[in-house]
């Protein structure tokens, strides 16, 4: 309906300036006509932004061509280098590219409504949860005394944390969702509109303020072997995720620049792009992960007094076990201890869910140095075995032997008659 | 001997200079395809963009209007015709003027009443081998470089 009203209205303006077209006498006159008419829809098809309008518009050029094709001989002279024929096909490209624009920027409006809605009930969530995590820090300070309670806070304030990392990610989704999923081809004008929002949502320092909880809740927790598996998994995820929104979050912090607003970043400099902070603080955090569950590791062969070499990592973990059940099987000193209290008891018990996990030893290094270990007491509990054996083994056949013998016959005794 | 050798090299000078002479591109269209509407400078100048012709009008000015200063600010009309001759005429003119051009220079060819009024806002229109020009609806004249063939005078 609104279509049909627009395209009469465009048939009526064209109807009245006919006239005009047609009392000119002037071939300047015609010319200047042409352009300016020309220039008038090309102004109206730049400035619109509705869809219906840009229809009007396309049956505005069909009777504009119309009006002047029986001039198009003289205004492919007069309007050289250009022609009558070109000028109105660029018209009508314009047009059409003009049209896909804001047909585009029409139905992805009604997805970004929608996700308005949803960045707004993630902040909110995002806040609440930062309050909840303020009073289980608190709480954490002050419940150390208490073994089980500690737990239970530790355990609430991972979960909190964990929780966190998710919609924050689920928040940059919703905001980058809308646009290109290859940043380069968004334009400048969509990634200043970006990184408004991320602005608006404060997303950067809330990345900022996830990865600085995660350091400090490792800096504050006393934690148990169990509780690295699940540290580790967010720890690698977080890194996953950050390097996949990094490029775009600069990009738009960028953008965001260069349009004079203050960008995506809350926490940096002007010039420095907050992604770069970002990942001096996420190796901060690794470094640490890194350093609380190695030295963790470390204490329990300490604990039961076995002397391994010191490891800060995957690597020199694996080279100081193998290498001390190579001194081990070489000089055959008893590694009970190290076999069944620590190995068995301890690592493949308490440690060995962390230790699989592919940011650390890997499920195959682990078999591997688990099978070397397993090796050891097997070589151990041979010797013994056989000295067992073959004591049971005397036993048994003496027994038998003394079972078994036959009493010497008395004679037997002469009876008389 | 020397009277014939004398000859021949005259001859071949006069043929040498004659070919040359003689050098003509003929069915030259100089027709613009649009007259050009220019205004006049403080400094009595117009320069025409497209086609790269500038000029002084002052002597123009002193010609109609008995007054160099005239022109200043004023609108001119200008067309070349096919033949190669400017038409110039503007706003409360009498007359239009046919140019030749040559070095350096634009002469006079002819000047055309073609009111016995002033012009209100003339147009000129190539019509070859005419040169249209219209003031109004109601008035609309062909002129060749020398005259006006057809239409009246108001």
């Amino acid at each position: 309906m609104r279509t049909a009203l627009y395209t009469l209205l465009a048939v009526l303006i064209v109807l009245l300036s006919a006239p005009e077209l047609q009392a000119q006498q002037s071939d300047y006159a015609v010319k200047k006509s042409f352009e300016e008419r020309y220039q008038r829809i090309k102004n109206r098809i730049d400035s619109t932004s509705s869809i219906s309008e840009l229809d009007s518009l396309k049956a505005q050029i069909v009777l504009f061509e119309s009006d002047f094709t029986p001039r198009s001989k003289f205004l492919d002279k007069a309007l050289y280098p250009e022609t009558f024929g070109s000028k109105i096909s660029d018209l009508q490209t314009h047009q059409v590219l003009t049209y896909d624009r804001v047909y585009l920027i029409q139905t992805r409006g009604i997805v970004i409504t929608q996700l308005e809605a949803k960045i707004a009930l993630l902040t909110g969530r995002l806040d609440t949860l930062t309050e909840e995590r303020d009073g289980l820090f608190q709480e954490l300070q002050e419940s150390r005394k208490s073994v089980a309670s500690l737990r239970e806070t530790v355990k609430r304030l991972s979960a909190n944390l964990q929780a966190k990392d998710k919609l924050i990610f689920a928040l940059i989704d919703s905001i980058f969702l809308p646009y290109d999923k290859n940043i380069n081809q968004v334009s400048d004008v969509q990634k200043d509109a970006i990184s408004r929002r991320l602005e608006k949502a404060n997303i950067v320092a809330r990345i900022y303020e996830v990865a600085r909880d995660n350091v400090k809740f490792l800096e504050m927790t006393q934690l148990q072997p169990k509780d690295y598996g699940n540290l580790i998994d967010q720890a690698h995820q977080f890194s996953n995720r950050w390097s996949g929104i990094r490029d775009k979050v600069n990009a738009v912090y960028a953008a965001g620049e260069a349009a004079g607003t203050k960008g995506a970043g809350g926490t940096g400099g002007k010039s420095v792009p907050p992604g770069n902070y970002l990942d001096s603080l996420l190796m901060v955090w690794n470094a640490r992960l890194q350093t609380t569950y190695w030295s963790g590791l470390a204490q329990e062969f300490t604990n039961k007094g076995v002397a391994v070499k010191p490891f800060i990592d995957a690597r020199s973990f694996s080279a100081s076990i193998r290498s001390y059940v190579d001194s081990a099987k070489a000089t055959g000193f008893d590694a009970t201890i190290f076999v069944n209290e620590v190995w068995k008891d301890r690592i493949d018990k308490e440690w060995r869910e962390s230790l699989t996990k592919d940011a650390m030893l890997g499920k195959a290094e682990y078999a591997a140095l688990d099978k070397l270990v397993s090796e050891l007491s097997e070589q151990k509990i041979t010797g013994k075995f056989l000295l067992y054996i073959a004591i049971v083994l005397a036993i048994v056949f003496l027994g038998w032997w003394f079972l078994v013998r036959k009493p010497k016959q008395q004679p037997p005794a002469q009876t008389q008659q | 001997m020397k009277r014939p050798l004398e000859f021949f090299l005259v001859v071949s000078a006069l043929a040498g200079i004659s070919s040359c002479a003689s050098l003509t591109l003929e069915q030259v269209d100089f027709a613009w395809p649009v007259e050009s509407v220019l205004v006049v400078s403080n400094t009595n100048a117009i320069e025409e963009g497209r086609y790269a012709v500038a000029f002084n009008v002052s002597k123009l000015a002193m010609e109609e209007f008995q007054d160099s200063t005239a022109l200043r600010g004023a609108t001119l009309r200008m067309l070349r015709n096919s033949e190669g001759f400017y038409f110039v005429t503007g706003a409360k003119f009498r007359h239009a003027y046919v140019f030749a051009p040559g070095p350096h220079e634009l002469s006079m060819k002819s000047k055309i009443e073609v009111t016995k009024y002033v012009l209100r806002n003339p147009a000129l229109n190539q019509r070859t081998p005419y040169v249209e020009l219209v003031d109004g609806d109601a008035y609309k004249v062909l002129l060749t470089s020398d005259d006006m063939v057809e239409g009246k005078k108001p």
